[in-house]
């Protein structure tokens, strides 16, 4: 079976239609909420439910664009909309990270340590910063990094310009960066706190 | 690139040179023009540059700008990293198979779906396949916990092949290899109605839709053991019976679950 095949007999109520396009798509959706809410029951809500909206909708797909497009659009909704509910710590999606004012470019803390985050980043403290991400970031972040979804189809997704989704990411990557600079900075403060400690004990 | 091209003139080894435009309009007022140094791009063009075209590859200007500015050669290369960790991080995950079922149960209240899924037909062998499809890889995803509690059945059932056979009041002997996996369910299912009783009430579209699948497991679960019971020999439908309480196991799981994580 096809996927147009599938929506053609989803839309005339075929169980085993719908049963094939779950599955052709709830990995990646899964994945997309997962990294949203960082919460398995969370995730499992939310799917269910953007399922569910697709689900019912689904007569009225004309294929104007593709489906998992459209799927993504109705997760993303689903998921932003919980988040605005639950008033978790959401950031505006205008918000800006200034850059430095003297010339423009990246900023950088003074007195800040040189932090070179090419050997220090690594998965486990890449997603614990992708947690701390303002929502509006943080999809865009894990659609075009780690989904591999290109500006024109976030954009898509998201109802935004191809320019604003661009400045979406680079905001979020600036934002990641200094959020991974804090956390080597919080490990170098560790690790310097525990070898004071441990001298204490050895005199 | 238009506002970082023409802007400079690059010297030979293309890092940085004097500003042709700077020049021009210098030599037509002043008779001896001091050469103003500029950089072939500044940091903020470097940074726009790499919000429109990503930090890998750079053009070949901002290469050049990178080679000579050590902070603009940091931030591209920890821009780089993040790239690179974030394309290791999986795309797609598998959710747990208890979604589909109650999504799908949710579609058929709803009448979105119109052809039952599971039918019971008369004939034994399509009754067999018509069955066993949609549990196949439900059975890999429940293994865990529906093995664990099939495990305990059948191995009472090899305990009472070696026992001396001991007189049975008549119907009550299909009851034996699934007494105590049905007690274990029972006992799960209290405790996990306990826990709803001590949290608040939940009224989720999911926590109803738990409800209803366990009730049509529950529903499913005394339609086998009606078979086994007419036909305490039949291979087949004991195997539906034990298919029957994996679902009921994984369903109570992750009601449990659920309960653990939400309230």
């Amino acid at each position: 079976m096809t996927e147009a095949e599938a929506i053609r007999l989803a839309q005339a109520g075929d169980a085993a239609a719908f049963e094939f396009l779950y599955h052709l798509h709830s990995r990646r959706v899964y994945a997309l909420c997962l990294r949203m809410v960082n919460n398995p029951s969370d995730a499992e809500d939310l799917m269910q439910e953007a399922f569910l909206q697709l689900f019912r909708k689904i007569g009225t797909f004309r294929g104007e664009s593709a489906f998992s497009t459209w799927l993504h659009r109705m997760t993303v909704n689903v998921v932003l909309m919980r988040l605005r509910k639950k008033s978790l710590p959401v950031a505006s999606l205008e918000e800006t990270t200034d850059p430095d004012e003297e010339t423009g470019g990246p900023r950088k803390d003074i007195g800040a340590p040189d932090l070179r985050l090419s050997g220090a980043v690594d998965r486990v403290n890449l997603e614990r910063s992708v947690e701390k991400l303002p929502p509006g970031y943080r999809t865009v972040f894990v659609l075009h990094d780690v989904q591999g979804y290109e500006h024109n189809e976030i954009a898509g997704i998201m109802g935004c310009s191809v320019g604003n989704s661009k400045s979406q990411l680079h905001k979020a990557r600036t934002r990641l960066r200094d959020l991974l600079q804090e956390e080597v900075r919080q490990q170098a403060r560790q690790e310097r706190h525990a070898a004071k400690t441990q001298t204490g004990h050895d005199d | 690139m238009g506002a970082i091209e023409g802007l400079c003139e690059p010297l030979h080894d293309g890092t940085s040179g004097i500003c042709a435009k700077t020049i021009r309009e210098e030599r037509g007022r002043r008779p001896a023009p001091a050469p103003v140094e500029c950089q072939v791009m500044e940091c903020k063009e470097l940074e726009l540059v790499v919000e429109q075209e990503g930090p890998a590859p750079l053009p070949e200007e901002a290469r050049a700008h990178v080679a000579t500015c050590v902070r603009c050669r940091e931030f591209v290369a920890d821009f780089v990293a993040i790239v690179s960790v974030a394309r290791e991080l999986p795309a797609e995950l598998e959710p747990p198979a208890s979604v589909w079922i109650c999504l799908q149960s949710q579609l058929e209240i709803e009448g979105i779906i119109k052809t039952p899924v599971v039918a019971f037909p008369a004939h034994h062998s399509s009754w067999w396949h018509e069955f066993i499809s949609p549990f196949r890889s439900r059975a890999l995803a429940t293994a865990t916990v529906g093995l664990l509690i099939i495990g305990a059945g059948v191995l009472q059932q090899l305990q009472q092949t070696h026992e001396p056979p001991s007189p049975l009041p008549p119907g009550q002997g299909w009851q034996i290899p699934f007494k105590q996996t049905a007690k274990v369910l029972n006992d799960q299912e209290v405790d996990m109605r306990n826990m709803q009783l001590a949290s608040t009430a939940s009224t989720s579209p999911v926590d109803d839709s738990y409800r209803q699948s366990l009730q049509q497991v529950d529903d499913f679960i005394a339609d086998c053991e009606r078979r086994v019971k007419a036909a305490p020999e039949d291979d087949l439908a004991r195997e539906y019976l034990s298919n029957a309480y994996q679902q009921k196991a994984e369903l109570l799981s992750a009601m449990m679950d659920r309960e653990g994580s939400v309230h």
